[in-house]
């Protein structure tokens, strides 16, 4: 049996508590807004906040890009797609530039952001103090009192064990110099990223239910100590074995046949483009 | 033509996300204000901001005692409870109130606390002219340098709304919307200054 669903899945009260929650969210950046996360047909932590905010968000006109880890085309991308484009109709595009709401986990696009574009990130943990303190009353405490010592303790003592920070992903940042927010387990390369960024970024925990947010032009600053100061991961010297790009944030691979160890834009639609524009060149160098 | 509870309040939603993201920016739907065909003693911009922010889980006050007719409309549309001032998540201005009325509530209103800023009120100003060229500067997330506004919102309640945004992360955020369909909104982020010369 099929039957028709309401557009953006939702019911209209559903939408309007998730967007009072937004609003309060851009108009206290890095806050984590408490909101009532609702049921969806995906598990939550597969991606159910930054889900509810688009289908909040979204509407007739607008065009919608889902990534996952930097690629269009895995399974938890290609499913919340299939759910919003199913429930709205809207048009799905792999080019960055092109959309309108960007829905992501794990990645910033390499492309710049525009104004006119909003970033939906997918969060599993909101709480950046979560490892060093397990009760969200007392967090909630912390992060009014400002004491943020328990995020600094953390980096300390990674420099202690391994004589840097050893943050994989979701390095904590300063919001706005009040707040210290969960930036998403984005790569640490990301990260600068989200400082003056010209789009708006709405970042989403259903499991949490948690929604928070950094508006356009705010200051974003990731912790660090003066003596160890933050860095972002290098690639230097290393290129995208597919297109050639280089200053961009790459997988590491091994080639099968050779079994050297190659490097592949984590960003495939990034990929992609670049590929076709060397394509379209070649084509004219080689018959015009 | 009635206004369609779902995709134009989802418009009206995406221009407040707008406005609210990007302070000072003045954001319009002049084709669905005329569109709406309610007759109601606030302004038709005003009205859609409550239908697309109100529901049965929120309060709204109206300043004004003998607006009776008004709050008996907007609860029965919204299906949102009138409250008083100091408990209310919604406060609605309408054109003809008072300034010191305006100042009485604004010094009672919730602005929420420190563990949950977010339980604070958020205004919707109705007003005559809106425009990007006044003397008030703002300045804040969202904004790329400094953006100007004008509000016809007279200096001392501006002086009364910084007082109550001091303590950031407390604070209150304003909607203001005019009769053709236009809004902008200034959040507690922003600073406000008033200048002489733009």
């Amino acid at each position: 049996m099929k039957t028709e669903s309401h557009f953006a899945f939702f019911d209209e009260g559903s939408k309007k508590e998730i967007r009072r929650a937004i609003l309060k969210a851009v108009a206290i950046p890095g806050y984590q807004v408490p909101f009532a996360s609702r049921e969806m047909p995906i598990a939550r932590g597969w991606g159910t906040g930054g889900l509810q905010i688009t289908l909040s968000i979204i509407g007739k006109t607008d065009v919608l890009k889902v990534i996952d880890q930097g690629a269009d085309e895995s399974v938890n991308a290609v499913s919340i797609k299939k759910l919003v484009n199913s429930t709205t109709g809207v048009k799905l595009v792999e080019r960055t530039q092109d959309a309108s709401i960007i829905q992501s986990r794990h990645r910033i696009p390499e492309v710049p952001l525009t104004e006119d574009q909003i970033l939906v990130l997918q969060v599993p943990q909101p709480e950046p103090l979560r490892k060093v303190e397990a009760r969200e009353y007392i967090t909630k405490i912390l992060h009014s009192e400002d004491d943020y010592s328990g995020a600094w303790l953390m980096l300390f003592e990674q420099i202690m064990k391994y004589g840097k920070t050893s943050t994989g992903a979701d390095h904590p940042v300063y919001v706005n110099n009040r707040y210290v927010m969960a930036p998403s387990p984005i790569p640490r390369f990301d990260n600068p990223k989200m400082h003056q960024s010209d789009a708006l970024i709405l970042l989403g925990a259903g499991r949490e239910k948690k929604i928070y947010a950094v508006p356009p032009y705010t200051d974003v600053k990731s912790l660090a100590f003066d003596d160890y100061p933050f860095s972002v991961e290098s690639f230097a010297g290393k290129h995208c074995h597919l297109c050639g790009a280089t200053e961009v944030f790459m997988d590491e691979l091994i080639d099968t046949e050779t079994s050297e160890t190659i490097y592949q834009c984590n960003d495939t639609s990034y990929c992609m483009d670049r590929l076709n524009e060397n394509e379209e060149a070649e084509v004219k160098g080689n018959y015009v | 033509m009635a206004i369609d509870q779902v995709h134009d309040l989802q418009l009206v939603f995406r221009k407040l996300l707008h406005s609210m993201s990007h302070p000072g920016s003045i954001s319009s739907f002049p084709e669905m204000a005329d569109r709406v065909d309610f007759d109601l003693s606030c302004s038709d911009t005003t009205l859609l901001c409550a239908m697309a922010l109100l529901d049965a889980e929120v309060t709204f006050h109206i300043l004004s005692k003998d607006n009776q007719n008004l709050i008996g409309k907007i609860a029965e549309y919204t299906l949102a409870k009138y409250a008083p001032i100091q408990e209310a998540d919604f406060v609605i201005v309408l054109q003809d109130d008072k300034e010191s009325d305006i100042l009485n509530a604004m010094d009672q209103c919730k602005i929420g606390n420190l563990i949950n800023p977010q339980q604070s009120s958020t205004w919707i100003i109705e007003n005559t002219r809106l425009s990007n060229d006044g003397v008030l500067k703002l300045t804040g997330p969202g904004i790329k340098s400094h953006a100007h506004l004008e509000t016809g919102f007279p200096s001392v309640l501006w002086y009364s709304r910084n007082e109550r945004t001091k303590e950031y992360p407390l604070g209150i955020d304003l909607i203001f919307t005019d009769n053709d369909g236009q809004l902008v909104c200034v959040p507690r982020t922003t600073t406000v200054e008033i200048t002489e010369v733009k």
